[in-house]
């Protein structure tokens, strides 16, 4: 952080320009809104006997209130968010009613004659205490839960429940908090918004996502900008850099200006190049597809130039407290499948493990979970759980739009096993007189065996999508959340570029296409080589996709081609991007290419 | 009344999701239902006091339940438990 001493326009207001996680891009210049955790002032009151009776009354209508408000904000978050996270307040509601909390209360103001007030507060309390106690991780996560129904039955005990209506604000804001938790979000109206700021909060979690859903710049991880800003101060919200600036100087203010100008302008560019081809300019033709991560997500991807979707992560819909039933994954896919028709949608079966704990499937004990029980490896074990999942996929695809996405795929029986799957739950949907259109099965290339093999897994699956992430993680023996060797995480090592090309080899010898869905997709070196190395179809996050056109229209495919096939051959990754740089920097910055970031940053 | 008990079969014990079923299913019952673990007695429609217990994976719980319907209340407890709460077993 830096405290600049310059002079501030009309105010004596330090300047602050804080570093955080840029969660969804976009730029915005704003007054400061505030969502600060309420504090509400509790005393020890004792009542007489005659006050009891209103108190319990008044005990009812609190309860019935709260109940009514929660129910509204569960609803309007299946509609705005997903069956998932409405899960979130089912269990919210089930607390609500938990005779253990409500018998507490009403015993400790009809017998003990102590306030409403106080009575909700010790027993709230007294509950949370008791789950911190718990040796048990799981267990003691419920607390939270207390404290949010803790909050909302002040709130609203001192009618001081927080709305954020469309009147209440003059002009939209920035929205600035410790943490934007789910029932605050949902409550906020997209016309409100002008960006998001938070203290914590990564790119998965529930404000990143429903920032980028509703294309609404957003930074997290600001430490302590709660504390720095107050409401009405001015803010500027780079969500492309990860950056913000509280009390901004007029220089401040004017590359502001620039850049929102450059950007709005990539804006309306993006909407002119919508219509025009991902083809190189000696005619190869890129299928250029979208990354996401919300069904609500499926609906503009068309607008930012996206033929169809390269990579849906179901597991997002798994992430609730329980397990979704068939009918609510049936729904999700649907809207995504239908949204897209004819387009291809791809939709990866549930990718869990690693770093992507699944509450009631996942153990969290594992020494190495990367290499533990995950992916495509739980679905096999929980056959009941996969079973559910692809005849929901098999029931959505209504239109024959689906491409089923196998992870983590490491050798031959997997991909049988899981064809049979198919084979056997379209056999049963057809007893129960559904048909359904059959669907190509394809499998990530993420394991170094599944590339030594690729020869043969060609011949049995529909297609290929590399996910890069991981191919580069266990091919260099890499972990790149460890610091002291993150820089050996290398896209462009000739390792990997080699494997890339292998799996290309191998897929059109059998007449089938090679996706790239990790991120080096995006990065506009990349681009060059995984084009030249043959690859058919990237897909990448949706605001990538207009960058990624443009520099296909922009070259060759015969020189890139040239150069990739040279590279296989380079001794190091530093030759080849140095290379790169050389040969196109200048004509990445021409062509106003503003993403770049050297490869071994790229995150 | 009646009083017998039960071991946790699934792979993760009585977490959030197990407690809110048994709940769901309780709440159905006429009769008291009383869980107790390592001396520490639970109501059982509850959802709060049964996740406090905290039950891990092959633990015994003894189960009371006292009321008109305790029979049919036992035997539904009994295939919830015995299904591992539609989890992986232990």
């Amino acid at each position: 952080m830096t405290i600049s001493t310059k002079n501030q326009p009309n105010s004596s207001l330090p300047r602050y320009l804080i570093n955080g996680l840029a969660t969804s891009p976009g730029y915005a210049m704003g007054r400061v809104y505030k969502i600060a955790a309420k504090e509400f002032t509790i005393v020890e009151e004792t009542i007489t006997e005659e006050a009891v009776e209103s108190e319990l009354r008044l005990f009812r209508q609190t309860m019935e209130k709260t109940f009514k408000e929660i129910t509204k904000i569960k609803e309007s978050t299946l509609e705005r968010v997903g069956q998932n996270e409405a899960r979130i307040f089912d269990s919210h509601l089930m607390i609500l009613k938990d005779p253990s909390l409500t018998l507490s209360i009403q015993q400790s103001v009809s017998k003990d004659h102590k306030s409403l007030r106080w009575s909700i507060h010790s027993s709230i309390t007294a509950l949370i205490q008791q789950f911190e106690s718990i040796d048990s991780e799981m267990m003691r996560e419920r607390a939270l839960d207390l404290r949010d129904l803790y909050n909302r039955i002040f709130s609203i005990l001192d009618e001081a429940a927080p709305t954020f209506s469309v009147g209440q604000f003059s002009e939209p804001v920035i929205f600035v908090g410790h943490e934007l938790t789910p029932s605050i979000l949902i409550s906020i109206k997209s016309d409100n918004v002008l960006a998001f700021a938070t203290d914590s909060g990564g790119r998965t979690s529930h404000a990143s996502i429903l920032a980028r859903a509703m294309q609404v710049p957003s930074v997290s991880g600001l430490r302590n900008i709660s504390a720095l800003a107050h409401d009405g101060d001015m803010m500027i919200v780079d969500g492309t850099l990860g950056i913000i600036i509280l009390n901004p100087n007029e220089d401040d203010i004017a590359d502001y200006h620039n850049k929102q100008d450059k950007y709005r302008q990539q804006q309306r560019e993006l909407f002119t190049m919508r219509q025009l081809e991902p083809m190189t300019r000696d005619g190869k033709f890129i299928t250029l597809h979208a990354n996401i991560e919300l069904p609500q997500e499926a609906e503009k991807v068309q607008d930012f130039g996206a033929t169809g979707i390269g990579l849906y992560r179901s597991e997002f819909l798994f992430f609730g407290n329980t397990l979704p039933t068939v009918e609510e994954q049936c729904e999700a896919y649907k809207h995504i499948l239908n949204s897209l028709a004819p387009n291809p949608v791809t939709i990866r079966t549930l990718d869990a493990g690693g770093d992507k704990l699944v509450s009631e499937i996942s153990i969290s004990n594992e020494a190495n979970p990367f290499m533990g029980w995950r992916s495509i490896r739980v679905c096999l074990d929980r056959e009941d759980i996969f079973r559910e999942q692809l005849k929901a996929l098999l029931q959505a695809n209504e239109k024959g739009n689906l491409r089923i996405l196998l992870p983590m795929i490491s050798g031959l029986p997997e991909l049988r096993r899981s064809k049979e799957l198919i084979k056997t739950c379209q056999a049963e949907l057809e007893e129960e007189g559904i048909t359904t259109p059959s669907v190509e099965v394809g499998i990530m290339i993420e394991v170094p065996a599944a590339v030594m093999q690729v020869e043969q897994l060609a011949k049995e699956a529909d297609f290929f999508s590399i996910g890069t992430n991981d191919l580069i993680q266990f091919t260099l023996a890499v972990d790149r959340s460890n610091e002291m060797i993150a820089d050996m995480f290398q896209p462009h090592h000739p390792a990997i570029l080699n494997m890339i090309y292998n799996t290309v080899i191998a897929a059109h010898k059998e007449g089938i296409p090679v996706a790239v869905c990790g991120e080096m997709s995006a990065d506009p070196f990349s681009i060059l080589l995984l084009i030249g190395l043959g690859v058919d179809e990237l897909s990448m996050t949706p605001w990538s996709i207009m960058e990624a056109k443009k520099i296909i229209r922009s070259i060759n495919y015969e020189d890139v081609n040239e150069i990739a096939l040279h590279a296989l051959h380079y001794d190091d990754a530093a030759c080849v991007d140095s290379f790169l740089h050389k040969r196109f920097a200048q004509a990445f910055a021409d062509l106003g290419i503003t993403s770049y970031v050297p490869a071994q940053k790229a995150k | 009344m009646i009083s017998r008990s039960l071991i946790v079969t699934n792979k993760l014990g009585i977490h959030a999701r197990p407690a809110g079923m048994i709940v769901d299913l309780t709440a159905q019952m006429k009769s008291n239902v009383t869980f107790i673990f390592e001396g520490t007695r639970a109501n059982a429609k509850s959802i709060l006091n049964v996740m406090m217990l905290a039950v891990p994976p092959r633990a015994s719980l003894t189960i009371e339940i006292d009321g008109e319907d305790e029979e049919e209340a036992f035997s539904k407890l009994e295939q919830l438990f015995n299904d591992n709460f539609n989890e992986e077993p232990a």
